[in-house]
């Protein structure tokens, strides 16, 4: 890195560039005292940051209002991955009206580049990027998340819901 | 043989060619549904319009016989509109079943609208509500909402099958394709509907929900479920085969091809086969590469070579007996080949379309192959006497690849294990021989699709055949198995390839090479 050095007279003694410094620092320290909510800085793991909804964190599969998985097994989010790391394995439902469901649906989380594809592919609202960022793990730990953390883990309450309802599909004719 | 132009282009025709079948001849492309080359004409898709001059309004293009100066054209903005519309109508009641379509990435609908599509449906009626996922028999499943009512399946069970259970059923918006109460579709083809349905409302049960079309790669080969040959295309990706569809050969099975054949593909995957050669001794058994263990038993081969009896199946390409028969009675010198008739009850049967009781791809090929190495028909019988009087020690079996259709095999497991040493040749998982003691050599081989050859089918057409991916990487094809028997080493000859220059020498390359890498060496320090 380069620095233009400026030479002039006020440079040459020590005192004055500090007590500048010093003086910027002190005035900060004021204002946070004085105004604590315009505060910048987070007390990062008591508080945390509120990203936008638009964020595109961990995977979300959206559930239906029965609670079964949204998820058709189109294969478009698989198949629109750039980083290959959904593997969907399809079944037959015994519902006639499901028809298709996944009994495998796998995202390696190591892979994926967040680049929130696989939610725009889908024709269903099954596949959502969600809020979460933070999932550290041992060596030991899994990060091919299956159906279970995808859909039901504990954050999730109980599941999603999709804004997309086959049944109300049917009633207007589509 | 009248003449005409058909975009253009003059083309001449036979008598009482239609304008579409002229098309396809000339690589002319037009949209159509319900003609299909190996079935009568319909004509109810109305997609295949076409302008004729002097005929003030569009003509259908399928049954439309040319005539002498006639002057088509389909590419025409009228022409265009027409398809427009007619997909249109068809879509009036097509759901959006795309995601959840087995069809989906191979669909006529899909290809049509991406050309034709009026991407703004003016339609604004409720969609009618017909069946979905209705049992039609034993392999098809039927999703009437799919279907634009083609007829392509009625006229295929009427005309190639005639066994007529497919019919249109109801009138108007609410017809339906549908089989008659307790006539379930039920025959020997029946998966050609789903071949030939344009849309996904005929779905195949094997196939169903197991992978989408675009994951698949597809290759050209030939049927090896019996001696018929049919031309198929293998679809497959690396976890293994998927399907089977017939490929269009004239002279052998036309636009069709059995069940059965259908389901070869599943002997071929991972699941069913050996993957390791196995040796078993009365000391227990174990678990060899299959080169190892093909070398292994060539001890037992050469010390008796006299006694060693070699069974044929007809499964294998007519290079491998070729090979196989050389080194057998030239290296070997023995004379006891047997060829291992399965089914014999049936084997000559034949159901009058595709399917022959002959269950074996290259039946006349081995036949060929042991006429030309001068070898006798033998008897199974002297196999038998062989096995008993003790003139025969050693058995070199080259099993089945198709096992379900060998139904005499235990029989002939329990026969050969007589012999004093057995080595079994096969692709295909079979417990009977897992379960066996004394000394037996089971050695994994390469499967039809795993292998360039020749079938030479029933009524003696040689079909060459190319090899369509790796399975197991380690089995053995017949010829190496049958030289690594007769003690010999495999050999792995140069590629001669058309990419290298074969006649400039190979150090020169090397020289250049290396002259290129002191440039960049001197170009100075890094």
């Amino acid at each position: 890195m380069s620095v233009a050095q400026r030479e002039n007279e006020l440079q040459k003694w020590y005192l004055p560039g500090i007590l500048g410094g010093l003086g910027i620092t002190m005035k900060h320290m004021v204002k946070n005292l004085l105004n604590k909510k315009k505060m910048i800085t987070l007390n990062y793991p008591e508080e945390k940051y509120e990203y936008s909804p638009r964020f595109k964190g961990n995977h979300v599969l959206t559930v239906k209002k029965d609670g079964s998985l949204r998820c058709t097994a189109c294969m478009l989010c698989a198949t629109n991955c750039p980083a290959e790391c959904i593997s969907i394995t399809a079944s037959e439902h015994e519902d006639p009206t499901v028809e298709k469901y996944p009994i495998k649906y796998e995202i390696d989380i190591l892979r994926c580049v967040f680049c929130g594809y696989c939610e725009e592919a889908c024709p269903v609202d099954a596949v959502r990027m969600g809020p979460e960022w933070q999932t550290p793990g041992l060596s030991g730990a899994n990060f091919k998340y299956n159906i279970e953390h995808l859909a039901y883990r504990p954050q999730l309450k109980g599941g999603i819901q999709s804004v997309l309802d086959d049944e109300e599909r049917h009633k207007a004719g589509i | 043989m009248p003449k005409c132009t058909i975009n253009g282009k003059e083309i001449e025709v036979k008598e009482g060619t239609t304008i579409i079948e002229a098309m396809y001849s000339n690589d002319q492309k037009i949209a159509h549904y319900c003609w299909h080359p190996g079935l009568s004409v319909a004509g109810v898709c109305r997609l295949c319009m076409c302008e004729i001059e002097g005929n003030p309004r569009l003509q259908i293009a399928c049954n439309t016989v040319i005539t002498e100066g006639m002057k088509v054209n389909n590419t025409s903005e009228k022409v265009r509109d027409a398809a427009k519309w007619g997909l249109d109508f068809h879509l009036i009641n097509h759901p959006l079943d795309c995601p959840i379509c087995d069809q989906a990435g191979e669909c006529g609908l899909q290809d049509q609208y991406m050309e034709f599509g009026k991407y703004d449906p003016e339609m604004a009626e409720r969609k009618q509500k017909k069946h979905k996922v209705v049992d039609l028999g034993p392999t098809v499943v039927l999703d009437s909402e799919r279907c634009i009512l083609c007829s392509r399946c009625v006229r295929f069970t009427d005309e190639v099958t005639k066994t007529s259970e497919l019919g249109i059923f109801n009138r108007g918006d609410k017809s339906e394709i549908g089989t008659h109460d307790g006539k379930p579709l039920d025959n020997k083809y029946s998966l050609n509907t789903v071949d030939i349905c344009p849309v996904g409302a005929l779905t195949s049960k094997d196939f169903r929900f197991r992978q989408r079309v675009w994951y698949l790669k597809d290759q050209e080969t030939v049927c090896n479920g019996c001696s018929t040959g049919c031309n198929v295309k293998a679809y497959f990706n690396k976890e293994g085969f998927y399907r089977v569809k017939p490929q269009h050969n004239a002279e052998v099975n036309g636009y069709w091809m059995c069940d059965e054949g259908r389901d070869v593909y599943k002997y071929v995957n991972r699941e069913a086969r050996w993957l390791k050669a196995q040796k078993r001794t009365s000391a227990g058994w174990e678990e060899m590469l299959p080169g190892a263990a093909a070398k292994d038993a060539s001890s037992v081969v050469k010390a008796n070579a006299s006694g060693t009896a070699l069974v044929l199946t007809g499964q294998y390409s007519s290079e491998e007996y070729e090979s196989v028969l050389k080194t057998f009675t030239q290296e070997l010198g023995t004379k006891k080949v047997f060829h291992w008739v399965n089914n014999s009850s049936s084997f000559d049967s034949f159901d009058g379309l595709l399917l022959r009781g002959d269950r074996n791809p290259n039946t006349k090929g081995l036949l060929t192959a042991m006429e030309k190495f001068g070898l006798p028909a033998s008897k199974w019988a002297d196999l038998e006497a062989g096995l008993a009087n003790g003139s025969i020690t050693t058995v070199v079996v080259a099993g089945p690849e198709n096992q379900v259709w060998f139904p005499e095999m235990k029989q002939v497991i329990q026969t050969l294990s007589k012999a004093k040493n057995l080595i079994w040749m096969q692709t295909g998982k079979n417990a009977e021989l897992e379960s066996l003691s004394g000394n037996v050599w089971l050695i994994p081989m390469k499967s039809y699709v795993e292998k360039d050859g020749t079938f030479v089918n029933y009524k003696g057409l040689a079909q060459k055949f190319k090899k369509v991916t790796t399975v197991v990487s380690e089995a053995l094809n017949l010829s190496e198995a049958a030289q690594l028997l007769a003690g010999q080493n495999l050999m792995i000859k140069p590629e001669t390839s058309v990419l290298v220059e074969t006649a400039r020498p190979a150090d020169r390359v090397m020289q250049e090479h290396r002259k290129k890498n002191e440039f960049v060496m001197k170009r100075g320090t890094l």
